[in-house]
């Protein structure tokens, strides 16, 4: 199916089905040899991603930057990063997903700017001009004290003094990064500007990174304000009122009961991530008890009709432990991150199979979880192979090295030269590129690439993954999840069990009397659900996923 | 109908029963002492009250919703209702007598006489609030009391066996409802009767579906632990200390919500003594039924004395009175603490006493014992690991007495005089039980005597 010619039958809702597969563009493909991916290089890709099977691609900032915050300090918000290419490599990046029915999201960051940007250069040295007031400007480093400091390890203040204007500037995040000021009406609609740009080009939406901090109110904490919520209802009207299939991803690391508020009344964000959850997930695992997640998803609310939950179980950031209790934040801390090197801000920066010491069935565990839960899953580059991580690069580059291709020189990821790769590719026994590659995997039809492409292909199946309602089965067994996923006729029993032992779980499954249950991977019928309690017994980290059909045999 | 062919077919379906408490005794007697009719037609419901009169002339009462129907079954009620069947009699041609709490027809009678607070004969409805009304199905694991849940909404507690008066499961749940209490699940309604004495039917209460009981996660964590033998308790992914501690700050908050709930008095050292004489009376036959326990007579009769020697004055209140982690349901939100019966064995008068919720604090203790030790009773590696146990069953004691005394302010350890005597006492009696249920594991309870001898003495147990 092409997206391009599709254009006559419009599907608003294609994010509530779709599986996300986040890439940096930088780690993916080097097209030119010049050390750093780029544009073209994941164009060459797209055809694998078709392969595999995901909906939509989720880029990191494309945009030009000085790059002290991986992209996230903006410079230019109309221009492509030069080591990634030009607009015209966009254009045909995006021509070339919808082609293939892919789809292109990218982050986009609202709040602030670096401090190179030339409205930021403009706004310092020159007060009363045109961009005077597009910053937060104050006499006192004292306004808003409130307001918590995210990145608690290097910044001590939400406000750095510039020798420049002889004033304090305002920055929720690094210090090189300024915030910009929403209260100036030109500034809103400059950023409305931006979005329209992009759109215009044929991007399918953007994560919004950093909403929550837009708009500063003295007296709170300056986050989550109205006037935050108001200007994203406008981004959305904006949006709706020219473009369609268009979608607007809030990332907002806030509880869910604060995050709901960005969905609106199905009038601001379509889609936000859920925090609390994958950490929980961990937990639950490690614990072998389906509690940590049982508690969070009853603790989420509802959310409107066209809106969506982004799910995950790593990204290019690190495990985030902010939606944890401190005494949970100490457990993960213990169980995940042996090594201090692996702590980062107050998150474990390591990729999922590392995490997971490398085990088969847990990251089968965790994967199957992560594509039937409620919420569209968000797959992070590599760890469909079971890519490794480096704990020994700074920050947060260590879940960030090339990906890996084939075993060739630079993990077939670039024919530059080793020494100018932009981070070292992978050599360890375990993880190195010898060991892990997408050739390699693409050969051997258990490897769990294939597994992975497999297991999305039936969710593709079942929409009821993206749409269904979710009611999750107790049984007397704390170590087994099992939930049911309907949608109309469309029902789904999945029951994952938790821990490393084996273990039997009876299943109250009297509400599907008469039903049979067909094992969705290899279609075998196991036998009619009665009346009395539904045996099923699991392998360790086994999990089912059963569609529970009305036919007769 | 004829009623002795009845009395007799449901003496000989008794002993079959989880919930006859009168195994291993001899029947002298079973006579129908009450029977009301529920439903009448061609499938009949009664609520048959029997006494059962034993060969040392003491009768218990036990309550039996019967089902009847008459003729040939077809194939599905059948097989439907034969794991409830009572048997067969002779009443003008054969009728078919079985357990009515497994047929949803004539359970939806017991949850519509509560839900409109309906009077037949002796008995009468309440309720507390508006109920939903949903079909009914037997919970299959038979305990001392049979369950039915309706719909996903409420379970329709049974007790099998009939005490005179209010029983103290539905006293207490009703005073802690009445006050809010977040730590029970409340009372939606209940069944009572007048005949053949006032006493409770049958207590409804919401039914949590996704809760497990906290037996089951605390054994889950033992297995844990005990598959890394190179790690310690603390540093195991499937460490329970956590939730210890959550449930510790639990029953300190259930114990001020019956504090507020209920009368409360002080015991001194004249109730000290009676206390010390009870713990001796109880220990006198403890020794006669369990020999290995004359061995360790006399330190546990020295940790008695030193009860009936105290000279403090002691706040009592009542309190759960068979508290162990098999009473605690974690539900999605947190834990609610179930069954307030008390202990079983023990008379009404025992178990609606005012007592210290040490108490309480020493049946969990114990049970943390149980579930550190019990896995190892056929575990080829049990010498090993001995140690893991302990270091797990400390852990977690600890974690719970602190999460107690994070809300409650006292410190149940400081009481060490009475917590020890209260978990000697606790673990006398299930000495005898297990050396009557269970002989392989005696030595569970054994061990942990030994510790709380050897500590309050300074020697090396025996």
């Amino acid at each position: 199916m092409s997206l391009a010619d599709d254009g006559s039958r419009p599907d608003p809702g294609w994010y509530k089905r779709a599986v996300f597969y986040e890439v940096l563009i930088r780690g993916f493909a080097d097209e030119n040899g010049d050390g750093t991916g780029d544009i073209r290089g994941l164009i060459d890709k797209l055809d694998y991603l078709q392969w595999l099977g995901v909906d939509c691609i989720w880029l990191l900032p494309i945009y030009s930057s000085p790059l002290r915050d991986g992209g996230y300090d903006i410079s230019d918000f109309f221009q492509v990063l030069p080591e990634f290419g030009t607009l015209g490599d966009f254009v045909e990046l995006v021509e070339e997903a919808h082609r293939r029915g892919l789809r292109i999201i990218a982050d986009l960051v609202m709040n602030h700017t670096s401090d190179a940007h030339p409205w930021f250069e403009s706004s310092r040295s020159d007060p009363t001009g045109p961009h005077g007031d597009w910053y937060v400007w104050s006499d006192s480093d004292e306004v808003y004290p409130d307001a918590r400091i995210i990145f608690i390890d290097t910044e001590k203040s939400n406000w750095t003094w510039d020798p420049v204007r002889q004033q304090y500037y305002w920055h929720r995040f690094f210090s090189h990064q300024p915030d910009l000021n929403y209260e100036n009406p030109a500034v809103a609609d400059t950023m409305i500007e931006v979005l329209r740009f992009w759109l215009d080009l044929g991007i399918d939406g953007f994560r919004l990174d950093a909403v929550p901090y837009l708009y500063e109110e003295e007296g709170t904490n300056c986050e989550n304000l109205k006037p935050t919520h108001e200007y994203l209802k406008r981004v959305r009207r904006e949006i709706d009122s020219q473009y369609t299939d268009r979608v607007l991803l809030a990332e907002a690391n806030q509880w869910p009961s604060d995050v709901v508020e960005y969905f609106g009344d199905d009038d601001e964000c379509h889609m936000a991530f859920h925090f609390p959850l994958m950490p929980r997930l961990f937990m639950a695992v490690r614990r072998e008890s389906r509690y940590p997640i049982s508690e969070i998803l009853a603790q989420t609310p509802a959310i409107p009709d066209g809106c969506q939950w982004g799910i995950f179980l790593r990204n290019h950031d690190e495990l985030t432990l902010e939606m944890v209790t401190d005494e949970e934040r100490d457990y993960m801390y213990a169980e995940y991150a042996k090594d201090p090197r692996m702590k980062a801000n107050v998150g474990i920066r390591r990729r999922l199979a590392p995490l997971l010491e490398n085990s088969r069935d847990q990251i089968e565990l965790f994967t199957t979880l992560l594509l039937s839960l409620p919420g569209s899953p968000v797959l992070y580059y590599g760890d469909e192979i079971g890519m490794g991580d480096n704990i020994y690069l700074g920050d947060r580059d260590g879940v960030r090295t090339p990906m890996q291709w084939t075993m060739d020189r630079n993990a077939g990821f670039s024919k530059a030269d080793y020494a100018r790769l932009y981070l070292p590719v992978l050599q360890d026994p375990v993880y190195g590129y010898q060991a892990i590659n997408v050739e390699a995997q693409t050969r051997n039809s258990a490897s769990l690439l294939w597994w992975t492409k497999r297991m999305i292909e039936v969710r593709r199946q079942h929409p009821v993954f993206g749409l269904g309602s979710f009611d999750e089965l107790g049984s007397s067994n704390p170590s087994v999840l099992a939930f049911v996923r309907e949608f109309g006729d469309d029902k789904v029993l999945c029951v994952s069990n938790l821990s490393r032992f084996a273990q039997p779980v009876e299943l109250d499954l009297s509400r599907f009397e008469g039903t049979l249950p067909r094992e969705l991977l290899g279609g075998v019928s196991f036998p009619r659900i009665g009346q009395l309690p539904y045996l099923l017994t699991l392998a360790s980290h086994g999990s089912y996923w059963f569609q529970l059909t009305t036919e007769s045999t | 109908m004829s009623g002795f062919a009845l009395e007799q077919a449901l003496e000989l379906s008794l002993p079959g029963h989880r919930w006859f408490a009168g195994k291993g005794r001899t029947i002298a007697a079973v006579t129908v002492a009450a029977s009301v009719t529920l439903v009448e037609g061609p499938v009949e419901a009664r609520l048959v009250t029997l006494a059962v009169r034993y060969d040392d002339d003491e009768v218990d009462h036990y309550q039996l919703p019967l089902g009847f129907r008459r003729g040939e079954l077809d194939d599905e009620t059948q097989r439907s209702l034969a794991a409830a069947a009572f048997g067969e009699i002779d009443d003008d041609g054969p009728v078919f007598v079985y357990d009515a709490l497994a047929d949803p027809s004539l359970t939806a009678v017991l949850l519509d006489a509560i839900a409109e607070e309906r009077v037949v004969g002796p008995l009468t409805g309440h309720r507390r609030q508006q109920l939903d009304v949903a079909p009914g199905r037997l919970l299959a694991v038979e305990q001392s009391n049979s369950s039915v849940v309706f719909g996903d909404s409420s379970i329709l507690k049974f007790y099998r066996r009939l005490q005179h008066g209010r029983n103290p499961d539905l006293e207490v749940v009703l005073a802690l409802s009445e006050i809010g209490s977040a730590h029970v699940a409340p009372v939606l309604g209940w069944l009572e009767t007048t005949d053949p004495f006032p006493a409770t039917v049958a207590l409804l209460q919401p039914f949590y579906r996704s809760g497990t009981d906290g037996w089951v996660s605390a054994v889950a964590s033992v297995r844990d632990l005990f598959a890394e033998r190179d790690l310690h308790a603390a540093e195991v992914g499937g460490d329970f200390a956590g939730e210890s501690n959550r449930l510790g700050q639990l029953i300190a908050s259930l114990h001020a919500d019956l504090i507020r709930a209920l009368p409360v008095d002080e015991a001194g050292p004249a109730e000290h003594s009676r206390l010390a004489t009870q713990l001796h009376d109880r220990l006198r036959e403890a020794v006669q039924a369990a020999p290995e326990l004359e061995s360790r007579r006399v330190a546990i009769a020295a940790a008695y004395d030193e009860v009936g020697t105290l000279d403090i004055v002691v706040p009592r209140q009542r309190v759960h009175g068979d508290l162990h982690l098999g009473q605690l349901l974690r539900v999605d939100t947190g834990w609610v603490v179930l069954d307030f019966e008390g202990e079983p064995a023990r008379s009404l008068a025992e178990r609606t006493a005012l007592m210290s919720p040490l108490r309480d604090i020493a049946g969990m203790l114990r049970s943390f014992d149980y579930a550190a030790r019990h896995l190892l009773s056929e575990h080829p590696g049990r010498a090993d690991l001995e140690y893991r146990a302990a270091e797990w069953a400390d852990r977690n004691r600890e974690a719970f007495c602190d999460g107690y005394t994070d809300v409650s302010t006292a410190d149940p350890r400081k009481d060490a005089v009475l917590l020890r005597a209260f978990e000697l006492d606790k673990a006398v009696y299930e000495t005898v039980y297990e050396s009557r249920n269970r002989p392989t594991w005696i030595w569970i309870p054994l061990a942990g005597i030994d510790r709380l001898i050897g500590r309050a003495t300074g020697a090396d147990g025996d």
